[in-house]
């Protein structure tokens, strides 16, 4: 199945879109049902994560903490997802791998995969940031491939396509408002915190 | 009694029914006893309408476990790794089982019915989605499926093929890359009938007429899925496994095949089951799984599917792709009939019939029609989807052939313009030519087809809706009239044993009458109600054999502990042979009466008579020198003739002379909403001859049901998958079955034909209805659309489908067309004042 669509946000100009949608923590806070995204590293375990309450996204938020969090190329990130779809309601357990990400273009891919309940599906996404043609904010492209097995899958595209489209919908405003709340004065940050991503 | 065949003459003289086959009392029939012919009141019935019914999932051992099944995500995919480690972990996990633990049990395969070999869990490749990956055996049903959240499967995905037309194509992913011969995926092919005489009458034909059709795949979905309890017991090394079975002998040799137990050590106990129609036939990876887990971990264990599991992974039915041809003379006499098909059987070769037919019994495709010569073919192919092929309330395949040539006589019938009823008429195989050699190698016993058709004709008052036909086309009307005919017949009662087997044993049936000292009896049979009626219906087979009250007999199945072997309930043949069974046994038990009576009324053996109409034993010419069953049945043990042994008990095992040919005309009245595609029942009429008539009541009941589930059939079930191999009809949620909503008023009658060769004359009902009713129906919508040229509508009609033929046809009525509904619009529409 394939997902694509673009934003417009207006108030958002591309480079601090950039940094919002690079942090794991403002991404897991937008996306409905997500309750972490976390590096894989050899500490992690899905029976044995404790979820970190009350993290401080920008503007609260230490740059340098913003920073050493974000999305690295070619690392791993553990995600737990709940989706419902209709009287379906797993929880996926996902690994997504951030496979590129151009600090110039503002172009970010990931593959990843899950499985939960009879059901599993696997992806690949990307987002590009252009700038907004007649304006000063952002354009957000994005697309998704994604081949699902399992029980979602038997529920078929009439089901699977008002959720998918309800929790993308859901995402970017909540994003939109995350960047908005980030003050005119604090642009500043989001310049620091871009030069210290990589 | 020296051999069974000598008690089949008895069937032709012993019965009679008044001329539209109710009870006669006049002529043998219908004593007020419960006998033959009386519509008794289910004795099942008590204990499930006030809940004390016991299904194998109201079992409950204590210590018992609960297994959930691993299914996998994909259609088709190379397993790389399983890791059971997070599931082990999880508070109340028992054992986590994979392929690698039953294969050091060698339980990691098991056979099919048709001498395939199938995963019990997936060795090394998944090839249909849901397949059994792994089992987690846990303290409860809920940490059950907890701990199989927990199991990591790590899946290579490969292509899917889903369809059999795919599967067969040169480029198709191989689905049974395990097999050494096996290069392709394709079965079998099989063949019946003669190819040249038939290519013959076909080319010297006046008319040809050609039709494809798909029976599309259902699943029989009773109400209560498969599942067991197993519990093995180590003291006596012996398991008894509480199973959902339809056959449970049968399937207490397989089980001890299987598992290497010996028979003896094997018990299986099928109790109250909650519909089969066929599922229940084969033997499943759970019942394997719940079973090595019992014997390895020495505790009771459960498994009980749910409701997509069962409709995803059991035996399906139908998916045949048919096409059909007839030809004809201008006049419309059938000459012959060829049929080509491409049957879908899934992953594994696991159709459940008898094993010298792999195409079960679909060469019955010439149906009631005396036809010169006929040739069909057929092309098997494993595709990824579920394995199956089971008897869906169907004589095997026989609801498939039954379609083809129903449908097949309405395309002719339009393609000359002539009356479906009377092109029918005379084509009919005649009763005086019965028996009768079909030309795919049948031997029709016997009937009358052309008086149950004039009998639905009556009844439906079918010159009326040809008239009101006429005059909605000429009007131009909303909605359509349809008149569809079925004149079906089915072959039943498998088998003799010369050529019916199931996995090698032959498809007798049994019975085991003990006659106690106080004058009831306990009848134990090899067949297994699934909602049937057979504690009632078996029981009226004695108590019209024996003279004795029905009530007084009480009828034991489904335990393989007490009950005599039996083949099993399916393919409408509990009443052609077990029924048999029964009445031969009693049969038996009235000689050695007769015996005890010569004893006690000191008459010679020969003197004594047995009077059907009292259902007293006497002495000839002297009347008032009689006793009663009842009498007898203590005398047996209480002052037993010296030339008999005491007590009074008998077994018949029945090996059937041949099938029975129960058979029946269908007339379907619809409305077809050209706006919306909406189908409605006017009158739905079914005239059925299943021979004798046992019980009137329980019939109808059949009847009732099975036309239910044509209608399902006929109008919405469909199991569907999605290219890459997703079960899109796969729960209750897409896979639509009928209810009262959509259930007509049913209007049923009957003519009596009884077999010749049945001791009771019975030929078995059960599945007339389901085989019978779809191509009446499918021909009723197709006539509503006839005079626009449209030939053939696909199952399921659901509205959509139905519509876009109107559109194909033209016929279809735009919504904006019609008038808007406006309660208060208009001058004319405004309220008058008081």
């Amino acid at each position: 199945m394939n997902f694509e669509g673009e934003f417009e946000l207006d108030e958002v100009p591309p480079e601090k879109a950039w940094v919002v949608l690079s942090d794991p923590i403002a991404v897991r806070n937008s996306l409905k049902g997500c309750q972490y995204i976390t590096p894989m590293d050899d500490e992690f375990g899905w029976d044995t994560y404790e979820l970190e309450e009350d993290v401080e996204t920008l503007p609260e938020a230490d740059a340098e903490v913003v920073a050493a969090r974000a999305f690295r190329e070619r690392q791993e990130y553990a995600a737990l997802m709940q989706v419902g779809v209709g009287s379906v309601k797993p929880k996926f357990e996902t690994t997504v791998t951030i496979d590129e990400r151009d600090e110039e273009e503002f172009v970010m891919t990931a593959t990843g995969s899950g499985s939960a309940s009879g059901s599993s599906f696997s992806m690949e996404s990307g987002m590009h940031i252009h700038p907004q043609e007649d304006g000063d904010g952002s354009r957000i492209e994005w697309w998704t491939e994604a081949d699902i097995s399992g029980r979602i899958a038997q529920l078929g595209g009439r089901v699977i396509n008002p959720v998918a489209n309800k929790i993308v919908n859901n995402f970017f405003s909540d994003i939109e408002a995350q960047m908005t709340d980030i003050e005119d004065t604090d642009s500043g940050v989001t310049d620091r915190i871009r030069g210290m991503f990589g | 009694m020296s051999s069974e065949t000598d008690d089949i003459p008895e069937a032709e003289t012993e019965y009679q029914h008044d001329e539209d086959g109710g009870p006669d009392p006049e002529k043998h029939c219908g004593h007020g006893r419960g006998g033959m012919g009386e519509g008794v009141k289910r004795k099942e019935d008590k204990r499930f309408i006030t809940g004390r019914g016991n299904y194998v999932d109201d079992i409950k051992k204590p210590g018992m476990l609960h297994c959930e099944i691993v299914r996998s995500p994909h259609a088709h995919a190379r397993i790389n790794e399983i890791d059971t480690s997070r599931a082990m972990e999880v508070d109340g996990v028992v054992a986590v089982l994979t392929a690698e633990d039953l294969a050091a049990h060698e339980l990691a395969t098991m056979p099919t019915l048709m001498d395939d070999t199938q995963d019990v869990l997936v060795n090394d490749k998944v090839k249909f989605q849901s397949q059994e990956v792994a089992a987690v055996i846990a303290e409860d049903r809920y940490v059950a499926k907890d701990g199989a959240e927990k199991v990591a499967v790590d899946y290579e995905v490969l292509d899917p093929v889903v369809t059999a037309e795919d599967a067969l194509e040169a480029d198709a992913p191989l689905i049974r890359d395990e097999l050494d011969d096996q290069e392709d995926n394709h079965i079998f092919d099989w063949d019946v009938g003669d190819k040249e005489a038939t290519d013959k009458v076909f080319e010297a034909a006046d008319v040809t007429v050609s039709e494809q059709m798909e029976y599309q795949r259902l699943h029989p979905a009773p109400i209560e899925t498969c599942g067991c309890v197993t519990d093995w017991d180590p003291g006596k090394d012996k398991i008894t496994v509480h199973l959902t079975s339809q056959a449970p002998h049968a399937h207490r040799t397989l089980f001890s095949q299987v598992s290497g137990i010996p028979e003896h050590k094997v018990r299986i106990v099928s109790p109250d089951i909650g519909g089969g129609f066929g599922n229940k036939v084969p033997i499943y990876p759970g019942y394997v799984v719940a079973a090595a887990a019992s014997v390895v971990l020495e505790r009771p264990v459960k498994w009980m599917e749910e409701r997509s599991e069962n409709i995803q992974t059991t035996g399906f039915a139908r998916d045949y792709d048919m096409t059909g041809e007839l030809a004809a003379t201008e006049d419309g006499i059938i000459k012959g009939v060829r049929t080509d098909v491409l049957a879908n059987h899934g992953a594994y070769n696991a159709v459940a019939q008898p094993s010298k037919f792999p195409a079960g019994f679909f060469n019955i495709f010439t149906g009631s029609y005396d036809v010169e010569a006929a040739y069909g073919s057929l092309t098997a192919a494993f595709t990824n989807t579920a394995p199956g092929g089971v008897a869906y309330r169907c004589s095997f395949r026989v609801t498939e052939a039954v379609y083809l040539i129903e449908r097949m006589v309405k395309v002719l019938a339009q393609e000359l313009d002539m009356d479906p009823a009377e092109i029918r008429r005379r084509n009919f195989i005649q009763p005086e030519q019965f028996p009768y050699e079909s030309a795919t190698g049948w031997n029709y016993d016997s009937g009358d087809y052309e008086k149950a058709l004039d009998k639905a004709l009556e009844m439906a008052d079918y010159d009326h809706y040809r008239e009101e036909q006429r005059r909605r086309i000429e009007n131009d009307a909303d909605k359509l009239i349809g008149i569809g005919i079925s004149s079906f017949t089915e072959v039943v009662g498998a088998g003799p044993g010369k050529s019916c087997d199931i996995a090698g044993i032959e498809m007798f049936d049994s019975a085991d009458i003990r006659v106690n000292p106080t004058g009831n009896a306990v009848l134990r049979v090899g067949v297994q109600t699934q909602g049937q009626g057979h504690e009632t219906t078996f029981a009226q087979i004695v108590a019209e054999e024996l003279g004795m009250d029905v009530e007084n007999i009480t009828v034991e199945h489904g335990d393989t502990d007490t009950d005599p072997y039996g083949l099993g309930t399916y393919g409408s043949r509990s009443t052609p042979v077990a029924g048999a069974a029964t009445a031969v046994a009693a049969r038996k038990v009235r000689d050695k009466a007769k015996s005890i009576a010569a004893n006690e009324l000191e008459a010679a053996e020969e003197d004594i008579e047995w009077d059907r109409g009292s259902g007293e034993f006497h002495v000839a010419g002297a009347p008032d020198r009689s006793l009663t069953i009842t009498e007898i049945a203590a005398s047996a043990y209480m002052n037993h003739p010296g030339s008999e042994e005491p007590g009074l008990e008998a077994v018949n095992y029945y090996d059937p002379p041949e099938m029975t040919y129960p058979f029946g005309s269908y007339i379907v009245v619809v409305e077809v909403d050209r706006e919306t595609g909406e189908v409605d029942f006017e009158r739905f009429v079914a005239v059925d001859d299943c021979g004798n008539r046992i019980n009137p009541m329980v019939i109808e009941g059949q009847i009732h049901g099975g036309l239910a589930q044509g209608i399902g059939t006929a109008m919405m079930e469909h199991v569907t998958y999605d290219e890459n191999g997703n079960c899109t009809g796969g729960d209750f949620m897409n896979y639509l079955l009928p209810t009262a909503n959509e259930i007509p008023n049913f209007e049923t009658g009957y003519t009596v034909t009884p077999s010749p060769h049945h001791p009771i004359g019975a030929k078995g009902v059960g599945e007339s209805p389901t085989v019978g009713s779809p191509p009446a129906i499918v021909n009723a919508v197709v006539d509503a659309m006839a005079h626009a040229g449209t030939t053939h509508v696909e199952m399921p009609m659901t509205p959509d489908r139905v519509w876009e033929n109107l559109a194909e046809a033209g016929l279809e009525r735009d919504p904006a067309e019609t008038v808007v509904f406006d309660p208060v619009g208009g001058d004319e529409g405004e309220p008058a004042d008081d």
